[in-house]
């Protein structure tokens, strides 16, 4: 196909794409071709190039260099109103959604069915669209009202809108970016099911994902992409996880995590009978009891929503204690401030990393102190050392290997995720507190940077600290815990050491089948 | 798990800047991340002084003369003659002496800015603060030595309690501070008119007594040589608090607080900061710089204070402060350019023959187009990332 012959099939084909930016080579002259009516994934690491990859194909960016053709045509994709007139569609990981608009105001937004009152003054006929949104919702049993509000939809409800956007367009080629990143797994397998219902009508589907088990379930061929490079495509029919994981990092690696026993010392965390209201004034945490030691991972387990991120919160200071009390120490900290808690030990990696564990507008250096800008040697008196600063955020850059292009002075927002979360987890593991509580720590992360993150974990135990390890993917619960806590609707309905439970059994608590 | 994790060796291939073609040498210089936000603001000045021009042309009159007529009002360029006692100097005192107030008005906006807050009520604080200070010092016939000095201290406290009072309602009760300054630039006001008129009017001018000279921050009729000038005392002060101000925001534990908290109030919760303290404190800061703005205007410029009216500096001063992007040293650039266009109206009117509401439209055009500042970032940077690239980073998965 370099020669110029078209494949006949293909409905996209690109060509030598190369794409640069600044300090780094993002594509490095990708050729690969995507046939009409496939499930084609794009699998590679975080920072390996693939959302840029698609992101050309719906006009975010333009190549350097290299060709585009869609359907057989040579195409120059500028905009994303060009990738849709060509039929194009992307469900963004982060969703593009107004959220005090309706579900059918969402998806018509841009592309509104009009009439016209009296014969000439236009308006938007939400009647119809009311009707059309819900019987393409019907089709795909989507469940949902074209009347509800955005901002009351889940995760996974408003990703059906963002699909229902694309159809509405009657996108021909729907590119999906980590699509299940946000989910649940019953979320993940629907979604799964969506996708391949979509390829059964006819649609081509571009799937970008770090997630092994998706591409195998679903997707007919994948292209692997380390570094910027394409290593190679697959027939998933015929491939191995294992072989593509390799590929994927570029090494072999072992799923599997050394860990040797536990050696429990004295209780650091010393939780009892706690009660928490979240902002709206709606109890999320009802008596919950437990102890973590030292050098234990105790790891919560549940599905989402039924009130861990609210423990954790409620423990960091975020969230007031309605009742009960909080021991860190031996030291009543109930009610103590945010940073009384950090300074006497407790280190909190948040589940949301934009919005809460850093801020995307300050440098590296600046996040990497944001805790202990106060405290010497980063502060003599009132007046920051930015020469102190910089030094120790240069040497946690090179420690836990984040990849930053202008150094500690990289704004933060311009790192790819893995590299963001890189950055909370060394600034809260440096601070050497007796008690880290880890909340979805490896979400959205691939499998090299999970993998280090998990070891890290580990690690932090064996040195004698407390672990707090609050996660959505039994997986993690089940490779990291020693004890393993299981929450539903706010309670803490189990807790027993991880030897003694069996997967199903955790499952059944987290459902709230056993109780 | 024994391997350690060494992701892709070789991945992220740096390139020198041979990869960076095209864009003029000058651009590739000049426009850093460090610089963009002066080379935005000299671009949105120099968009409206084109537009400004087109304006002049339009209505028949010569836009050189009319620009050379603003900076000869403001005693940058020389006049071609002077009246008895003037002289360049005497007309860039007295142009000094009214950007002072500018100056300190848009420092209040700036630091409130920084930390997420907008004080659309200047205003009310130079007011009030004016008025306190007024009836305290200005007719109390202190000694000269004293009086000046209280004068600045009272406005000083004055303005801060009032912005501190502002950040407490919204620290404490959520209340917005853009609703609860505009209700006190009312409040302040009307309260303030009422006491003037009932008992410190002047009859002839409708103005309060006009106030002691001993307490006043600029002094008048100043003999120098040959000619009389006046002199403001503060102007030095002003410029000395936008350094303090600068140094504050950028090498302080409470600038990092104050700008961690206007750049993302959970983050900086999270981080241990206590965001409504911060909240309280920037806000009281702000106050205090619009009290010195109060007392350099009422007290200085003027001498007495106009009953059921607001300044428009501290409305003004918003502006100074966008176009300045909140940075205290480059407010001292923004606030001398709108000031030239407010002080030096005057004479352009009289020499160009150009209308004074034309020299009002003037600085709306200006105004304008520094709003609009965040457009022009993003003409350019799009115009650049065709030359060359964006400044994002890499594959970034994470959008």
């Amino acid at each position: 196909m370099d020669q110029g012959r078209i494949d006949s099939d293909a409905i996209i084909e690109m060509r030598h794409i190369t794409k640069s930016f600044p300090g780094v080579v993002a594509n490095n002259d990708i050729s690969l071709s995507i046939r009409k009516g496939e499930i084609f994934a794009l699998l590679g690491e975080n920072g390996a190039g693939k959302s840029t990859l698609v992101s050309m194909l719906f006009g975010i960016y333009e190549p350097d260099s290299g060709e585009v053709y869609i359907r057989g045509e040579k195409t120059r994709i500028s905009s994303p109103l060009e990738a849709v007139a060509l039929d194009i569609g992307m469900v963004h990981q982060h969703f593009k959604l107004v959220s005090n608009y309706t579900v059918a105001e969402n998806i018509i937004l841009g592309k509104e069915p009009t009439k016209r009152l009296l014969g000439f003054i236009p308006y938007v006929d939400v009647k119809t669209a009311n009707r059309q949104i819900k019987e393409l919702s019907d089709r795909y049993r989507f469940n949902l009202e074209p009347t509800a509000v955005i901002e009351d939809l889940g995760v996974s409800e408003q990703q059906r809108v963002e699909i229902l956007k694309m159809l509405y367009r009657e996108a021909e080629i729907l590119i999906f970016d980590e699509p299940t990143a946000m989910l649940t797994p019953q979320e993940i397998s629907a979604l799964l099911e969506v996708i391949k219902k979509l390829r059964d009508d006819g649609k081509t589907i571009i799937l970008v994902t770090h997630k092994l088990e998706e591409i195998k379930q679903v997707a007919d061929r994948c292209a692997v992409l380390n570094g910027g490079r394409l290593i190679d495509i697959f027939d998933i029919e015929t491939t191995s996880t294992q072989l593509l994981a390799e590929r994927m990092v570029g090494r072999e690696i072992s799923f599997e995590i050394d860990k040797s026993a536990a050696q429990f010392g004295e209780v650091i965390l010393d939780v009892e009978k706690l009660t928490v209201c979240d902002e709206q004034k709606l109890e999320q945490i009802k008596g919950v009891s437990f102890k973590v030691h030292a050098g234990e991972i105790f790891a919560v387990a549940g599905v989402a929503g039924n009130g861990q991120i609210e423990l954790a919160d409620a423990l960091a200071g975020l969230l007031p204690a309605k009742q009960g009390s909080v021991r860190l120490k031996q030291q009543d900290i109930t009610a103590a401030s945010v940073r009384k808690r950090s300074v006497g030990g407790l280190a909190y990696i948040p589940e949301d990393r934009h919005g809460v564990g850093l801020i995307l507008d300050f440098s590296v250096a600046d996040n990497m102190v944001s805790k202990a800008y106060f405290r010497e040697p980063f502060s003599k008196g009132p007046v920051l050392q930015f020469r102190e600063i910089n030094r120790y955020a240069d040497d946690l850059i090179r420690r836990y290997d984040i990849r930053c292009g202008q150094g500690s002075a990289t704004q933060v927002r311009s790192l790819s995720g893995g590299n963001q979360q890189k950055i909370i987890v060394a600034r809260e593991i440096d601070q050497d507190a007796d008690l880290v509580i880890f909340v979805q720590p490896t979400r959205g992360l691939d499998v090299g940077a999970t993998l280090s993150i998990r070891q890290r974990i580990i690690a932090e135990r064996d040195k004698g600290k407390a672990v707090l390890l609050i996660s959505l993917e039994l997986d993690e619960v089940l490779a990291c815990a020693d004890t393993i806590g299981v929450m539903y609707g706010g309670e803490m309905t189990k807790i027993a050491p991880a030897s003694e439970l069996t997967r199903n059994e955790v499952g059944e608590y987290m459902m709230g089948v056993r109780r | 798990m024994k391997r350690p994790q060494a992701v892709n060796p070789g991945s992220q291939t740096k390139l020198g800047s041979q990869t960076r073609p095209k864009l003029g040498i000058i651009a590739r210089i000049f426009y850093t991340e460090r610089t963009r936000p002066l080379l935005i603001a000299l671009l949105a000045i120099l968009l409206s002084v084109i537009a400004i021009s087109v304006l002049l042309v339009a209505l028949g009159k010569n836009p050189l003369a009319a620009l050379q007529g603003l900076l000869q009002g403001s005693g940058i360029l020389p006049k071609p003659r002077y009246a008895g006692g003037k002289s360049m100097l005497s007309d860039f005192l007295g142009f000094l002496d009214a950007m002072t107030p500018m100056l300190f008005a848009a420092l209040a906006v700036a630091i409130a800015f920084k930390a997420g807050l907008f004080n659309i009520g200047v205003s009310g604080q130079m007011l009030l603060a004016g008025f306190v200070t007024t009836v305290l010092v200005g007719y109390s016939g202190l000694d000269a030595l004293i009086a000046k000095p209280l004068v600045l201290l009272i406005g000083f406290v004055v303005g801060g309690l009032l912005g501190a009072f502002v950040g407490i309602l919204k620290a404490r009760f959520n209340i917005h501070e853009v609703v609860s300054t505009i209700m006190f630039n009312y409040i302040v006001q009307f309260i303030v008119s009422f006491f003037i008129k009932s008992y410190y009017i002047d009859p002839v001018s409708r103005q309060s007594h006009l106030i002691d000279e001993s307490a006043r921050l600029t002094l008048i009729n100043v003999s120098v040589g040959d000619i009389t000038t006046r002199v403001p005392l503060c102007f030095l002060l002003a410029i000395v608090v936008a350094v303090v101000l600068y140094l504050l925001l950028k090498k302080t534990g409470l600038g990092f607080e104050l700008r961690a908290v206007g750049t993302n109030k959970k983050a900086a919760h999270y981080a241990g900061i206590r965001s409504n303290r911060t909240i309280v404190t920037a806000m009281a800061l702000s106050g205090c710089c619009a009290g010195l703005a109060g007392v350099t205007y009422y007290l200085g410029y003027f001498g007495s204070i106009e009953p059921a009216s607001l300044t428009s500096v501290g409305f003004d001063s918003i502006a100074v402060a966008l176009l300045g992007n909140s940075n205290p040293i480059a407010c001292i650039l923004a606030s001398l350019l709108i000031t030239i266009l407010t002080y030096g109206s005057t004479y352009m009117s009289s020499i160009a023959g150009v209308s004074s509401y034309i020299a009002q439209l003037m600085v709306a055009i200006v105004l304008l187009f520094c709003a609009c500042s965040a457009y022009l970032e993003f003409v350019v940077a799009s115009r650049r990332s065709k030359d060359l690239e964006t400044n994002e980073s890499e594959g970034d998965d994470d959008r």
